[in-house]
């Protein structure tokens, strides 16, 4: 599985970034070989307008299995990632990078 | 630390007038945050003192340098938006139209135009008149809100919150449905949804909420004015039982709004009477229903 965090760092203690379109970075993790791609996308945040869409535009070409995020994405973001079957969990809005995956692992996410 | 949103949807619902009066009911435990910034007025209650201020950047806009523009017309033919002028022979652009799209900049054969970041208003730290904290912001003429607007006042206070062991950051949210609202919305911990009994208050009830459910965001609401139809009150509280959105108050119809507001006071420091009993209960509820 390659799951995809909005993350406001770039190590397993940063924190969840609860916003999904201005997130700071995009942690992509791989379980397979337990490595992490770090994705900065703090270009999006200085848009003034459509930062969800653009952020899922960036999502979709990276194809994780599963996104961890606060509480996002909204209507347009989440039309465009609909098209790629990833899975959406939120709930993570206040923890960190390692509590939000081992929420995930132990099911206590929302899955939208 | 918790952010609690105000929507409405519709305006003039009394969205602001609410959110002022729980920013101070709230006192020192609350940095209020008014992303309303279109039309921002929470100040008018609050009195914040303006403390301090930094521009703010938002949006792109073209600028044609004369000394390399050929005069070829170029702009002028693609530009859907008529923002670009011509006098005398020079082609300018006409800031209030310009959509910052960049296709004149992409079709000019001298390179002649920049696209420039706009400075569109500033963005304020202020002590309010009861010595709290406030984030707000003051749009220049013609600039719009914008999402990144909305998401700089609220990372702004949340940072503040976080500094200065606050509970809550409330925040006046934007009208409407679009950009901003979304802004709004996204990392919050709850959503209060003031609503009136018309068929546009219900109506616009019904559109913003869709939005927040996409962010699976806990939400109450508050109807005020309930006594101009009951008819629509009843159909609005059966639509929260159905979606599960919790109750939180009905405010009858009151001039106290008015009064307080051409007083620049907020209506718990105005009236004495039970609308203020109703808000206080609203704000412990409003709490307890955050906690959980």
């Amino acid at each position: 599985m390659r799951i995809a965090f909005t993350a406001k760092g770039v190590d397993w203690d940063s924190m969840i970034d609860e916003r999904f379109g201005r997130t700071q970075y995009i942690l992509m993790f791989d379980e397979e070989n337990e490595e992490f791609e770090v994705v900065d996308n703090s270009s999006v945040g200085e848009v003034a307008h459509g930062a969800g869409p653009q952020t899922a535009k960036k999502l979709f070409d990276l194809s994780p299995d599963v996104i961890i995020t606060g509480n996002g994405p909204g209507g347009n973001a989440n039309a465009v990632l609909q098209q790629k079957n990833i899975k959406i969990f939120v709930g993570a809005g206040n923890m960190t990078i390692k509590q939000a995956y081992d929420a995930y692992k132990n099911n206590t996410l929302t899955f939208m | 630390m918790k952010e609690i949103v105000v929507i409405s949807g519709k305006g003039g619902t009394g969205k602001t007038s609410l959110t002022a009066s729980f920013a101070q009911l709230g006192g020192d435990k609350v940095i209020a945050a008014d992303c309303d910034v279109d039309a921002a007025d929470m100040h008018l209650l609050l009195q914040p003192d303006f403390g301090n201020s930094e521009d703010f950047y938002s949006g792109i806009k073209a600028e044609i340098e004369h000394d390399i523009c050929s005069q070829c017309g170029k702009c002028f033919n693609v530009c859907r938006f008529n923002a670009i002028s011509l006098v005398k022979d020079k082609y300018s652009v006409i800031q209030l139209n310009c959509e910052g799209c960049g296709y004149c900049a992409r079709v000019c054969p001298k390179n002649a135009i920049m696209i420039v970041e706009q400075n569109v208003g500033k963005l304020y730290v202020s002590t309010t008149k009861d010595n709290n904290l406030m984030v707000h912001a003051r749009l220049a003429i013609g600039a719009e809100n914008s999402g990144k607007l909305v998401a700089k006042v609220k990372n702004t206070a949340k940072k503040l919150a976080d500094i200065h062991n606050k509970d809550y950051v409330l925040v006046d949210g934007s009208p409407g449905v679009g950009c901003p609202v979304v802004s709004s919305l996204s990392g919050a911990d709850f959503v209060l949804l003031v609503t009136e009994p018309t068929v546009s208050g219900f109506h616009d009830l019904k559109r913003v909420y869709k939005l927040v459910r996409n962010f699976n965001i806990k939400a109450g609401c508050i109807i005020n004015k309930y006594d101009l139809n009951h008819k629509i009150t009843h159909e609005i509280e059966e639509y929260m039982k159905d979606e599960k959105i919790s109750y939180i108050a009905k405010l009858p119809y009151d001039e106290a709004f008015t009064e307080a507001m051409t007083r620049a006071q907020t209506i718990v420091e105005y009236s004495e009477n039970d609308l203020k009993k109703i808000l206080i209960q609203s704000w412990d509820k409003i709490q307890n229903l955050v906690k959980t």
